[in-house]
């Protein structure tokens, strides 16, 4: 396990704390392990699509807002974006 | 390579008619089918779902499905959103079945049997689809059949006592001298009334379970003392037949749990007197009894006429007898081994079986420790 993957899970976990508080944790280790069949620590870059998809459909039971989604989403998109510039 | 169909008018009446056909099948399944969109949205709700919940199909389309078909659990305590059955399945992206009760338009609440699976287009989620029914007219005759079992039993129970008493009473004299016949006719009696009682136990029992009613209050208790008193109690049912019962104790954990004695007695009760009744005379019973550090396995076995092969996948089925003891043993209800597993399942027990025909059965269970 690198260190870097390891602090892209936190930064999941930091971005979706500021949406769900302290289920923030459990939340995406779940998501990550459910639907990536990975300890959350080996999270990728490579794996956040997908989990972008699963997130954006769990959320959308704990809450009607669209928006909140939306940004939400964005916010986790953001890293790829990040990740993408680094290996360029 | 396949090549590409051209849009011409033929290809679109095609489409057309997949469509007609997708939508016909859409509104013929005979259960309540709601579809949602990635935003929890109702974007579908098939005409068996808009009468049961009874909506109009324009008052549901587009709203949130959480917020516009509110759940309960079975005690009409609302579901928080993640305890949805349909969050559920997008949590942890597996079909989620499970009896739950919804909120009709009119304000009324029924129980529904709903299963949710996500809907996944080459692994993506785009939403969830729903199936659930009405079982409100399962789970009133559910109900309707344990009162009558309920009320049955304890009517049943009031004149045995009156019969039992007064039997033993004859039998002591209080009534002047018997004749050995006499005597012995009452003993029938006696042991009939007996066997009625154990019969409105089960029952009862089985009601308790059936309806969620069982009340487990663990205990710390000897298992080697409990299964003693047991095999005291059927001393005479298996010297009757000449049968050797025996009982040991073995593994490093402690020998005492944490668990119900009622219920640990019924099932041990159950399992000793099965393996004496289905032994043939001369026969060998033994109690094991292996504690272990995370639970404690109980193992009867017997020498008895074993299970057929082809029926032991039915043996905890409610009423079954297998065939091969039903015309030796005709005091069985075929409710005893149901008894027991529903009865162990309460305690966090499991229980399996080993069995050769003509040679004989070994029944194991265990119980855990921690609860």
């Amino acid at each position: 396990m690198s260190e870097d993957h390891a602090s892209l899970y936190q930064k999941v976990v930091r971005i979706t704390n500021v949406y769900l508080g302290p289920a923030a944790d459990r939340f995406v280790t779940r998501q990550v392990q459910n639907h990536l069949h990975k300890p959350a620590e080996e999270l990728s870059v490579g794996d956040l699509e997908k989990l972008i998809d699963w997130i954006r459909v769990a959320v959308s039971m704990l809450t009607e807002d669209t928006e909140i989604i939306e940004e939400y989403t964005t916010q986790l998109r953001r890293l790829i974006k990040v990740a993408d510039k680094h290996s360029s | 390579m396949a090549q590409k169909l051209p849009k011409t008018p033929a290809s679109n009446s095609s489409l057309q008619q997949h469509q007609a056909e997708t939508e016909a099948v859409f509104r013929s399944i005979a259960d309540g089918v709601i579809a949602t969109d990635e935003f929890g949205k109702i974007t579908r709700m098939n005409p068996v779902a808009l009468k049961i919940l009874g909506f109009k199909e324009d008052e549901v389309i587009g709203q949130w499905f959480p917020q516009k078909i509110v759940a309960f659990n079975n005690d009409h305590k609302q579901l928080s959103l993640i305890d949805r059955p349909m969050a559920r399945a997008y949590l942890t992206g597996q079909p989620v079945q499970e009896k739950i009760c919804y909120r009709r338009a009119d304000g009324k609440i029924i129980p529904v049997q709903v299963s949710v699976s996500p809907i996944l287009l080459n692994g993506k989620p785009l939403g969830a689809i729903e199936i659930f029914r009405d079982i409100t007219l399962e789970e009133e005759v559910d109900r309707m059949k344990s009162e009558f079992i309920s009320l049955a039993s304890h009517q049943l129970r009031t004149p045995l006592s009156s019969v039992k008493t007064y039997s033993h009473m004859l039998i002591d004299g209080y009534m002047g001298e018997l004749t050995a016949a006499q005597r012995e006719s009452l003993q029938t009696i006696i042991s009939a009334t007996d066997r009625m009682n154990e019969l409105i136990s089960t029952l009862l029992n089985i009601t308790r379970i059936e309806s969620g009613a069982v009340q487990v209050s663990p205990r710390i208790l000897d298992s080697h003392k409990v299964a003693s008193d047991i095999m005291e109690e059927l001393a005479l049912q298996a010297n009757n037949k000449n049968i050797t019962v025996s009982l040991k104790s073995i593994g490093n954990g402690n020998p005492r749990i944490k668990t119900d004695r009622l219920i640990l007695k019924e099932v041990l009760t159950n399992l000793l007197s099965n393996a004496i009744k289905y032994t043939p005379d001369d026969g060998k019973v033994s109690i094991i009894i292996e504690a272990r550090s995370k639970d404690m396995q109980f193992t009867v076995s017997d020498t008895g006429w074993g299970i057929p092969e082809y029926v032991q996948d039915q043996i905890f089925s409610k009423f079954f007898r297998a065939h091969n003891i039903a015309h030796r043993e005709t005091n069985g209800t075929g409710l005893g081994l149901y008894l027991v597993k529903g009865l162990l399942e309460e305690i966090g027990g499991k229980i399996w079986f080993t069995s050769d025909e003509h040679k004989g059965t070994s029944f194991h269970f265990t119980i855990p420790r921690s609860r």
